[in-house]
């Protein structure tokens, strides 16, 4: 449960820095165990203690990126981000299995940039910019 | 016509097979050293990550990076009101349907839009988001309409569900609006029938990152 001891352990645990990190990306003082570290530098922990966590704050990551969201995770530790396997990627040996050769290296959405998936499309544009037609006067 | 195919098999043979293209070339026809070169598609960097790098050349990137004093004085206030906006946003809610359930949800204690400053206000003077969450029927187009109009600026619409981005299930019905884009301008478009409140916390964070790359008075400074 989320008490007053419990901040200040966190904070004694770890330290100064990492506190003012996690006040301006997390809004709390989490302390737990460094589960491990994905290809983008976004660090992954949990702490299963009851008197610590409650159920669905136990797993966190702490981004790499100052302007973070959630499609930076990539799969394999949205799975366990998200409980869906019980062990990380890097102990799960039927993650570690099902990587596939022909599987592309995980991109974040790139909604809103260049990058953005715009499918090919020959439908004439629905909103076109007004061109005043002046209609003879009779 | 061959010519064009040959080019973009070119094209296509530089990119490695099935990446994403990053940055898009503007112009079709010069074939320049940069088109030669493909941007990289891949990025694991925190200080440049894909998102930047799909951003070069762009006007948007030239907006954000300050050419002189002036510039940085202004982006910085840009930088302040945008900060101020996408931190209090007050959606208009105007369910129609059961895409409204969805966007209760998100308002519930599970997803608890209150902790990102996201709070519904029930006038539409008072608010700067619209979520039109349903299907829009012809009777209620003009209703949409005239609560759009009588939103301050600036003002932000997100088209919520299958039904208002497009129709959806209702698209060959004689009484629906084939998309609530046919009556007002949408910034997002959430997918899905309905979406999860999930989705829609998605597309609200993802308005946040087009708050956040909003520069007007640098735009009117270069005017």
């Amino acid at each position: 449960m989320p008490s007053l001891q419990r901040y200040l352990r966190s904070i004694y645990r770890v330290g100064f820095r990492a506190w003012w990190r996690q006040l301006n990306y997390i809004g709390d003082a989490k302390s737990g165990r460094f589960v491990g570290q994905d290809q983008f530098g976004n660090k992954y922990f949990e702490n299963y203690n009851a008197e610590e966590e409650v159920p669905g704050r136990q797993r966190w990551v702490d981004f790499a990126q100052v302007h973070y969201q959630a499609s930076q995770v990539p799969p394999e530790w949205h799975s366990w981000i998200s409980h869906i396997r019980k062990d990380p990627p890097t102990e799960d040996a039927v993650i570690a299995a099902s990587r596939q050769p022909w599987q592309q290296p995980w991109t974040e959405s790139l909604t809103g940039t260049r990058g953005a998936y715009k499918p090919y499309n020959t439908v004439a544009p629905k909103i076109n910019a007004w061109e005043p037609k002046v209609s003879p006067r009779a | 016509m061959f010519r064009t195919a040959a080019n973009s098999a070119r094209r296509m043979a530089f990119r490695a097979p099935g990446a994403l293209p990053a940055r898009r070339s503007l112009h079709a026809s010069a074939t320049t050293l940069q088109d030669k070169i493909p941007p990289p598609n891949y990025s694991l960097s925190a200080t440049e990550p894909i998102t930047t790098i799909a951003q070069h050349g762009s006007n948007q990137l030239s907006l954000e990076t300050p050419q002189n004093k002036a510039e940085y004085v202004l982006s910085t206030l840009d930088k302040v009101a945008n900060w101020a906006r996408q931190s209090s946003m007050w959606p208009m809610t105007f369910g129609l349907a059961c895409c409204a359930v969805e966007m209760m949800h998100m308002a519930a204690a599970r997803y608890d839009q209150d902790r990102l400053g996201v709070v519904f206000r029930a006038s539409p003077r008072q608010s700067d988001i619209m979520i039109v969450a349903g299907t829009l029927t012809n009777k209620m187009g003009p209703a949409l309409r005239k609560v759009y109009d009588q939103m301050p600026e600036p003002r932000w619409v997100i088209s919520m569900g299958s039904c208002a981005n497009g129709g959806g299930y209702y698209h060959y019905s004689y009484s629906v609006v084939r998309g609530c884009d046919r009556i007002v301008p949408v910034d997002i478009y959430v997918p899905g029938c309905p979406p999860t409140a999930e989705a829609l916390l998605y597309g609200m964070l993802q308005l946040q990152r087009k708050m956040r790359r909003a520069r007007s008075s640098v735009l009117w400074y270069r005017k």
